[in-house]
């Protein structure tokens, strides 16, 4: 079950505050000051589903990642085995929203998915992993050291 | 991608972290500018007219509990839920002490820069809850700030842009609408 259920008005705009932050902070604090916000975000904010992948279950990840990509109305496949989780996105809403408001995406607009996702595996026998293909597609994978 | 709807959670991360090393204040600006680009124009061009339409869409698409009264001469809105602060409140990392100065914080550059006097009162930094006054007159804005002390607000809690009275009026006569 998810730890912040949200299933009301979205408020799209949010994207553009985002990434203005992101340029703020690596350009005033560095790329790895940003990184840090991001991973403690992970740990932090997503709490919950830190302490559920520390202890191997991967639940509320999945219904994490399916329901946020499916309210924002993103193209994606979601793929799941034994101790893999895939995730292909093939238009990001974030960027999707950025580029329909005439903004110019950050270039670390992708850190928010990459420390994100790491934050929540720390410390847990889970490991995520973010291959860019391309504007607003990419593959996010989070693999079980043990593979069950 | 961090969800929309999650934005304001990372946010207070984002405070957190600039409050630790002073850094608020210009980061305020920073999105202060990014904020004009969704509303400066219709704030200068339209006025108070403006900034109620503005928040009327931001009432629907952030889930407020706002209520807005447009008189002769000023603007009122009292946020009764404010949805930004309770998801702070509702959420596994710890609340930043300064949450709510942000909105005054890109508030009042904005305001200013449209010819617009800003009064808020904050109510209190775990209240979700605030009320403001949004006027093209010095004489209510003043007015304004004295009702809110008079009704038990704290000095603390009150933001304004009155003490920047001079551009707010400089700007009023360049950029108001014909």
């Amino acid at each position: 079950m998810l730890r912040y259920q949200e299933n009301n008005e979205l408020h799209l705009d949010f994207h553009g505050t985002t990434n203005t932050t992101l340029n703020y902070i690596a350009d005033h604090y560095g790329v790895e000051a940003l990184k840090g916000i991001l991973r403690k975000t992970g740990r932090e904010v997503y709490k919950s589903i830190h302490e559920k992948l520390q202890k191997g279950d991967a639940s509320e990840l999945l219904e994490h990642l399916n329901w946020f990509y499916f309210r924002e109305k993103g193209k994606y496949q979601l793929t799941v085995e034994p101790g893999k989780i895939v995730l292909e996105v093939f238009e990001c809403p974030a960027i999707r929203h950025l580029r329909k408001l005439g903004l110019e995406p950050s270039p670390h607009v992708c850190l928010q998915t990459s420390e994100v996702n790491a934050g929540m595996c720390e410390d847990s026998p889970w490991r995520s992993e973010v291959q860019v293909l391309g504007e607003g597609h990419c593959i996010q994978t989070f693999t079980k050291e043990d593979g069950k | 991608m961090i969800p929309s709807d999650h934005f304001v959670r990372f946010y207070n991360e984002v405070f957190k972290f600039l409050d630790e090393r002073d850094g608020l204040q210009p980061y305020y600006e920073e999105i202060s500018r990014h904020q004009e680009f969704h509303c400066l124009k219709e704030f200068r061009e339209k006025g108070l007219q403006g900034v109620y339409e503005y928040y009327q869409k931001i009432r629907v698409e952030e889930n407020c509990i706002l209520r807005i009264t447009m008189e002769k001469d000023r603007m009122v809105s009292f946020m009764d839920r404010c949805p930004s602060l309770s998801k702070v409140l509702d959420c596994d990392a710890e609340p930043c002490a300064k949450y709510c100065e942000h909105c005054s914080g890109w508030s009042i550059p904005l305001h200013t820069k449209a010819g617009i006097y800003y009064v808020e009162n904050m109510m209190g930094p775990k209240e979700p809850r605030c009320a403001s006054v949004r006027t093209e007159s010095r004489a209510v804005a003043e007015q304004a700030v004295a009702d809110f002390l008079a009704s038990g607000a704290k000095v603390e809690h009150i933001f304004s842009n009155l003490d920047r009275w001079e551009e707010v009026e400089k700007n009023k006569k360049e950029g108001r609408r014909p």
